[in-house]
């Protein structure tokens, strides 16, 4: 097993280096770039943008070479301030700098600075990341809990009055844009019935920003009054994510459950005159978990990217509303950091899926 | 002789030696396209500690029998229309779900025709035959556990104290069969019920698990009701025989009757199909046609148009088993039809020294 594990680990390097090669590919042949900004401002020249490009390591002109020395400087390799493979100490850039090389790009650990903000893309990062694991990790929980009820009861009682409802709304949610959903929940509970507030994390009038140094003062002196405006404003974002999520989920447990009554196994655990309870709970429930463990595991990765859609319509600053704001202003250095980091976090949840999946079947063997 | 055959008009319990008694057992299914009558109108005994054997072609309804007793179908889409099925004494059909489940592999235990899927896969062997042991017995886990052991070796798995804790994808078909039997009979039941229990298994395999099962049958005095398509296996395992067709029992007897002189064509035609060892590598006699479609069964007898003796009575009036004087088969050739005197035969053709003689299964 830890064979396997280490052999897969190895295996994620070369593939997260391709994933981040096609991102890097993706947004450079987006049109517009981080200069764009100073486009309409007449009083910018030319001479002064190439050399605003210049101090972030950024060419001017569009050529593949180009893009390919400013992916080597972001990831290590190329230093810009020598405009060389080598370092200011004369050693290769790649090195660590220790042994003579550059102290840029990623492979030194160095996620470089936010273009747009001008602050450490890492720092960033870390600042929004505790707002989206709140949001998200809350939801998942609560929708994972609730698909797996809903669809087990579901299939359990297969085309009764239950099953059909859960069918109906699991359509009606699933096929519902997420945007729309979010509008008319934010129109309903807080613009017309006022009860709950339309966005933010924390009321600004009442609590300083959300995981800010004067917040987590201000939370020491009234936890429970921190905690309780927190989950005022919890509530919407919750309820839109749980109900979309729910409704796929929902079915693939169903179908999962349903699948695993149908098998062999459970009729002969029926004759040996075990209880029903014993039949559905034991025998056809742990059969019907396997591939849910897998989903949810696939689904994990979520909690760290964030909810994009979600984040924007209630104004939830994390990494969803992070990214977004990132390729709004073609904050290459940003993006590359956000991206990196989460399809770090997908890869290695995939790895950690498997591993599950054997714990949990036996008949998988990684050997 | 008129139309009204009196019937054997069973009322109450069967006397004490019967230990199983199924009653014109009607078992229907509800499907989309109509109704498929899939037992209909099914009767027989086993007597304590005997052994009978059910045979027909697939789909003939012998599964559904066996999980008729074992109240095992889904309902809907199935539904046991009518009938009486007494074992030891009560009628379980009129038992409570949680009466039926103390009589589920406590009394009647049943071995599958598919030991690869019939086990789960995320338990061990000996979970699973724990379980069972626990359900019905006062004994407490480790005691269980035990005699899950005691039960493997029974039935000659080597090395009983490893593969208890083994899960079945560690074992192969035949291992798992022998599974199947020790959870089977871990509760001593009265009646074991196999339906196809080699089918599915290697024939060199199947053979030992078939001596197996015999042997256990010989050994614990359980009755055996021994399903299969297999007349060979039939010849080697039971006492008494039924043949089914089309959902009815057509034919029964004992083995030596029913296979020496078989008196409905049907049970003729499935005899002559069998490859004898001289005969190997030549064509099978098997029977034409094929089984009648569910929704649209032949008017009269059912096995008519696959006959190759129908005569004027057969297309008009269906012949039942509890018309027959004695009731050992559904044929107008032997029971006088409605507006006839005498029937055209009294007793089966003798066979000559056919396959059963050359040592089946084959
Ligand atoms: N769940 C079900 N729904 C609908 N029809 C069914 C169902 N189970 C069985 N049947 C029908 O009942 C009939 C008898 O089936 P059964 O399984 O008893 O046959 P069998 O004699 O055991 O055949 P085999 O030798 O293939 O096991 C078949 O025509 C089948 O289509
Ligand atoms: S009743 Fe007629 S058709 Fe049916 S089996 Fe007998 S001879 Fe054949
Ligand atoms: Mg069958």
């Amino acid at each position: 097993m830890s064979k396997f594990i280490i052999r897969r680990a190895l295996g994620l390097i070369p593939l997260l280096f391709g994933i981040v090669i096609i991102s890097f590919v993706l947004m450079k042949a987006a049109p517009g770039g981080p200069a764009q900004q100073f486009q309409r401002n007449p009083r910018v020249t030319q001479t002064q943008i190439d050399e605003w490009l210049k101090r972030w390591c950024l060419s001017a002109d569009a050529s593949p070479a180009a893009a390919v020395k400013e992916f080597a400087g972001w990831f290590g390799i190329y230093n810009c301030n020598t405009e060389s493979i080598f370092s200011e100490k004369g050693g290769l850039n790649f090195l660590p700098s220790s042994l003579g090389g550059g102290g840029n790009g990623i492979i030194h650990g160095d996620f470089g600075y936010s273009i747009d903000a001008g602050r450490p893309v890492l720092e960033m990062i870390t600042e929004r990341m505790p707002a989206t694991l709140m949001l998200t990790s809350i939801a998942l929980i609560l929708w994972v809990s609730i698909a797996i009820l809903l669809g087990v009861v579901a299939a359990i009682k297969r085309y009764s009055f239950f099953d059909q409802a859960v069918t109906f709304f699991s359509y009606v949610f699933y096929s519902l844009p997420i945007f729309w959903l979010g509008l008319m929940m934010i129109f309903l509970f807080a613009v017309t019935l006022r009860i709950l507030p339309p966005q933010g994390i924390v009321t600004p009038r009442a609590w300083p920003p959300f995981n800010t140094d004067v917040y987590w003062a201000a939370f020491g002196r009234n936890p429970i009054g921190a905690i309780i405006d927190i989950g005022r404003h919890l509530i919407l974002p919750v309820t839109v994510l749980v109900l979309a999520n729910v409704a796929g989920d929902s079915r693939f447990v169903r179908a999962s459950m349903l699948d695993a009554l149908n098998q062999d196994f459970v009729r002969t655990a029926r004759a040996k005159g075990l209880p029903n309870r014993t039949v559905v709970m034991k025998h056809a429930f742990r059969n019907a978990m396997l591939p849910v463990v897998t989903n949810v595991a696939l689904e994990i990765p979520f909690l760290f990217s964030g909810a994009i859609v979600t984040e924007t319509i209630f104004s939830w600053t994390g990494m969803g509303l992070l990214f977004i704001d990132g390729v709004g202003a073609r904050d290459y250095f940003l993006l590359m950091g956000i991206l990196l980091i989460t399809s770090a976090i997908i890869v290695i949840f995939n790895l950690v899926a498997d591993v599950v999946y054997a714990v949990v079947d036996p008949r998988i063997r990684y050997d | 002789m008129t139309l009204t055959v009196e019937r054997a008009t069973n009322v109450g319990p069967p006397a004490a030696d019967v230990l199983l008694d199924v009653r014109d057992l009607r078992t229907y299914f509800h499907v989309m396209d109509g109704l498929v009558k899939a037992v209909d109108g099914v009767s027989f005994t086993i007597k304590r500690g005997e052994t009978l054997g059910i045979v027909g072609e697939s789909g003939c309804g012998k599964s559904v029998t066996s999980l008729s007793i074992m109240r095992l179908l889904d309902i809907p889409p199935g539904e046991i229309a009518s009938g009486e099925i007494w074992l030891d004494g009560q009628d379980l059909l009129t038992l409570s779900p949680e009466e039926m489940r103390e009589v589920r592999g406590n009394d009647v235990a049943m071995i599958f025709q598919e030991p690869m899927t019939s086990l789960n896969p995320v338990f061990t062997v000996g979970d699973q035959i724990t379980e069972a042991v626990v359900q019905h017995t006062r004994m407490s886990k480790k005691e269980a556990w035990n005699k899950a052991i005691e039960s493997l070796r029974l039935v000659g798995i080597s090395n009983p104290e490893r593969r208890v804790k083994q899960y079945p994808h560690e074992l192969s078909g035949g291992m798992r069969q022998r599974v199947m039997i020790a959870m089977a009979l871990s509760c001593d039941p009265k009646l074991l019920i196999a339906d196809e229990p080699t089918t599915a298994l290697d024939v060199t395999i199947q053979a030992q698990i078939l001596e197996l099962i015999r042997k256990i049958q010989d050994e614990t005095d359980s009755a055996l009701m021994l399903i299969t398509h297999d007349l060979g296996v039939v010849a080697e395992m039971v006492e008494d025989v039924a043949v089914m067709y089309a959902g009815r029992i057509v034919e029964r007897g004992t083995v030596e009757d029913v296979l020496v002189r078989p008196k409905h064509p049907y049970t003729e035609g499935l005899l002559t199909s069998i490859p004898s060892k001289g005969m190997r590598g030549s064509r099978l006699n098997v029977i034409k046609g094929t089984v009648p479609n569910p929704f649209n069964m032949p008017k009269g007898c059912n096995f008519a148009p696959r006959c190759p003796y129908r005569f004027e009575p057969c297309g008009a009036y269906d012949p039942r088993i509890e018309d027959a004087h004695p009731p050992d088969v559904a044929c107008w050739l032997y029971t006088p039809a409605p507006g006839q005197t005498s029937a055209p035969r009294q007793s089966g053709p003798e066979r000559q020294a056919g396959p059963m003689t050359t040592g089946a299964p084959t």
